[in-house]
């Protein structure tokens, strides 16, 4: 089985560049065979690591601990879920992991394109096996997953406690998803860059595949998010680090992707700007790969230092070198079939919203990398922290939430006084009122109020399209509301699918203005029988609990919960003891309310005295987090699904005329 | 494109508002990055400044102290470089508060404070990342369980 599986790979990785030889061939000489032949190669190549993955997986479920790998991500007693998540759950298991999603996408994008595209599929392939056979050859040179031990061991090491959970099971596939699926649309830009097919056609063909990406990209970021603040114990949520920023950088420019692509379909404009985008996005999902996995950069919690580092690096090279020269051949053909006529209208809204969220993404790869570049210049490492995260980006992303209020429903061209009077006025008042709520409401810090004043504003702006256009219907057909609604979104889904995505951004938005600006911290250090009140809380600390099983020793602190005296509430922050390996870890407690998180850590505890360190922290409307990942999943689906009249086809067909269009 | 120039005029604005921002928060919110080594020559000229430091928790050197006012931590952190024997060169580091789990002897930590009077006065301890935690795997090591 072993040699199974190791064949697999060296089978695909000859696989992978007998298809880019034959891609290139079809490219040039445009023979049909070639293609079809190339096409084949994709699918075999998908194949052969898909035998590979179903290899290292049985390899973890039968527990076949001679295999380097299995023994040290999981263990006999492993639950299956967990054994199944180690596939990804260490560096090499990962990679192939990797390879098997970006194979797998590779083949559906050549079985979606069988009778279109015939021109720029060469091209395509060329570049989705590219990419492919760079993992490949990571995989057979580099890290091979099935490295044997000398001595097959008895047990396996186990996987590391702090990823056994839920989050963190369905955190990496998400990330990898949304990593992988970008290559789609850098592909067929690639491959308008090289056939000089430079009409908005790519863009059309992968629009879905960019909101497939950016989707999973989004959910990633939450999962991440997620488990960083259940599992980790200190509180928060996002702490810039490396490994957040990575994740995070292609998420900005794909943002800024998705926008701006909508001016190019319907304006003819910022053809170049698109282009950049796109290869920027893809180059920094394998920026970030590079960054999780190099050890370049000091992180809490990134991937073992390997020799990985130097490939990623000139495979980077090698893209941008590759895609940008291509651009740049391609200049002449990409000029602008239309001028920005006004500063206040739609086109120049999201000309600015594009520049701030790329803004925000060279801000955090300025930071991120700020060690290294004050190394090469000033020969000194200084890092910075959160605080220049949070004093760049909370500037920056006011500004984005105010332009998420503007962008969709401003004028085309040039918005006149009086359609601005129109749209605006009652946003802005509804915008104003609540900021001065907010000051009556006894809050003096003015970036809340300016952020809550600008959550109504688009609030306000989202709400009222969708008054006036079920109000529109209701007069037309004199259906019911909830009727009227639904068929309002039913027939234009991209625009109010767009606008649910917005919604459940700027509850995200409420979240992190809750949480940063709102959050009280305490650290007591209490006999058994004390209290401390926190948030209007009051806490009663009554001693430790002991709880022994086979693999896991526990120790928690039972907290009373009181509210104006009266017990709500039982918490127990703990603390396990992992026996295999030995490793202690910390479980947080929380209570989840509507308003806020009360969340309790034991941090550490004195075994004679039995006095206890709590660190307790209330996270206002920290909620939001999840429901606004909620809402921003569910405004996707109503964008992406097939209409019914296209159903029966799968739901990646990309959109052709038939696409719902945003007003014009 | 002469109508564009007003679009360049916002883009700069823009920009330039980027590139304040960064400025000062690289500004406020910097602190010098070194490893033990790198640290020692020059400890007397970093004092008062914030520092992170990058070392190894020195085995034998760790004493803890539960109060009220929580667990005060006195211990020693050296460089990475001596597996065998105890590292000379090591700096002296006081903690009060809640260290992670993998805090140990013997643990890569990073240590961000400042430094006077031949103390490092922490203000967080952290400790290189659990994934990263990957002890070379040996059958008989493995096997001992």
């Amino acid at each position: 089985m072993i040699e199974l599986g190791r064949q697999a790979i060296l089978i695909a990785w000859l696989i992978a560049a007998y298809t880019i030889v034959m891609a290139l061939a079809a490219a040039w000489t445009r023979r049909r065979d070639f293609t079809a032949s190339a096409e084949n190669g994709v699918l075999a190549v998908w194949g052969a690591v898909l035998v590979a993955v179903a290899v290292l997986l049985h390899a973890l479920v039968t527990r076949d601990f001679r295999i380097e790998y299995v023994a040290a991500y999981s263990s006999s007693t492993l639950p299956i879920y967990y054994t199944i998540a180690a596939l990804w759950g260490g560096q090499k298991g990962s990679l192939l992991f990797w390879a098997l999603i970006l194979t797998s996408i590779s083949s559906i994008v050549v079985l979606q394109n069988k009778q279109r595209n015939r021109e720029l599929m060469p091209w395509v392939i060329v570049a989705l096996m590219s990419v492919s056979l760079f993992f490949i050859s990571l995989l057979f040179f580099i890290t091979p997953p099935f490295e044997t031990l000398a001595v097959p061991a008895r047990e396996g090491r186990d996987l590391n406690p702090l990823l056994q959970n839920y989050w963190m099971t369905i955190h990496p596939p998400s990330l990898y998803l949304g990593f992988v699926g970008m290559s789609v649309p850098f592909a067929f830009a690639f491959a308008a860059l090289a056939t000089g097919k430079l009409d908005s056609s790519w863009i059309r063909t992968t629009r879905r595949w960019t909101l497939f990406a950016w989707f999973f990209l989004s959910l990633g970021n939450l999962f991440g998010a997620l488990w960083a603040y259940e599992v980790l114990g200190w509180g928060g949520y996002w702490a810039w680090d490396p490994v957040e920023n990575a994740a995070f950088m292609p998420w900005l420019t794909g943002t800024a992707f998705l926008h701006s692509v909508m001016i190019q379909e319907k304006k003819n404009m910022l053809k170049v700007w698109n282009m950049v985008l796109i290869i920027l996005t893809f180059a920094l999902t394998i920026f970030g790969t590079f960054l999780t996995r190099s050890g370049v950069i000091s992180s809490v919690h990134s991937f073992t230092q390997s020799g990985l580092g130097p490939f990623f690096l000139y495979f980077l090279a090698l893209v941008l070198v590759v895609s940008l020269g291509l651009l740049f051949l391609r200049l002449p053909m990409l000029r602008s079939e239309n001028e920005l006529d006004s500063l206040v209208s739609r086109e120049s809204t999201f000309l600015f919203n594009n520049l701030i969220l790329v803004g925000i993404a060279f801000a955090v790869f300025w930071g991120t990398m700020f060690p290294v570049i004050s190394e090469a210049v000033r020969g000194v490492k200084i890092t910075v922290g959160p605080p220049f995260f949070n004093k760049v980006n909370a500037p920056l992303g006011l500004i984005l939430l105010f332009l998420m209020g503007v962008g969709p429903v401003i004028a085309w061209r040039r918005a006149t006084w009086a359609h601005l009077k129109r749209t605006f006025a009652g946003p802005v008042i509804t915008g104003l009122v609540a900021g001065a709520l907010c000051f009556i409401g006894g809050i003096r810090n003015y970036w809340a109020i300016v952020s809550f004043s600008l959550i109504f504003f688009v609030l306000a702006t989202i709400f009222a399209e969708f008054y006036r256009g079920v109000r529109a219907r209701q007069a037309m057909v004199g259906d019911s509301v909830f009727r009227a609604l639904s068929q309002l979104i039913a027939k234009n889904r991209r625009r109010y699918g767009g606008y649910i995505i917005h919604v459940g951004i700027v509850m995200i938005f409420v979240a992190i203005t809750g949480t940063s600006i709102f959050r009280i911290e305490k650290q007591v250090t209490l006999n058994q029988g004390e209290s401390f009140e926190i948030g209007g809380y009051e806490l009663r600390y009554n001693g430790l609990e002991e709880r022994d099983t086979l693999h896991i020793a526990y120790l928690m602190a039972n907290m009373s919960v009181f509210v104006d005296g009266r017990q709500v509430d039982t918490l127990r922050p703990e603390k396990r003891f992992y026996k295999k390996p030995e490793q202690p870890t910390t479980e947080v407690a929380i209570r989840s309310t509507l308003g806020s998180d009360l969340y309790l850590v034991l941090g550490s505890y004195d075994a004679e005295t039995r006095m206890a360190t709590i660190l307790a922290y209330l996270n206002p409307l920290i909620g939001f987090l999840y429901w606004g990942g909620i809402t921003l999943a569910l405004g996707t689906f109503v964008v992406i699904l097939p209409t019914a009249a296209t159903a029966p086809a799968a739901s990646y067909v990309p959109a052709r005329g038939d696409a719902t269009e945003t007003r014009s | 494109m002469k109508r564009n120039y007003k679009f360049g005029i916002g883009a700069a604005v823009l920009v330039a508002a980027v590139g304040y921002l960064m400025w000062a928060g690289v500004d406020q919110s910097s602190a010098y990055y070194f490893t033990i080594d790198e640290f020692l020559p020059q400890r007397e000229a970093m004092a008062g400044q914030g520092i992170r430091l990058a070392g190894r928790v020195t085995p034998g050197s760790l004493s803890k102290k539960t109060s009220a006012k929580g667990t005060e931590m006195k211990f020693s952190v050296g460089d990475f470089t001596d597996e065998e024997t105890a590292p000379v060169d090591t700096v002296a580091v006081e903690y009060t508060g809640v260290v992670p789990d993998m805090f140990d002897e013997g643990r890569d930590v990073i240590i961000e404070g400042t430094y006077a009077n031949g103390v490092v006065l922490a203000k967080s301890v952290m400790t290189s990342c659990p994934s990263k935690y990957e002890p070379e795997l040996e059958g008989q090591q493995a096997a001992a369980y």
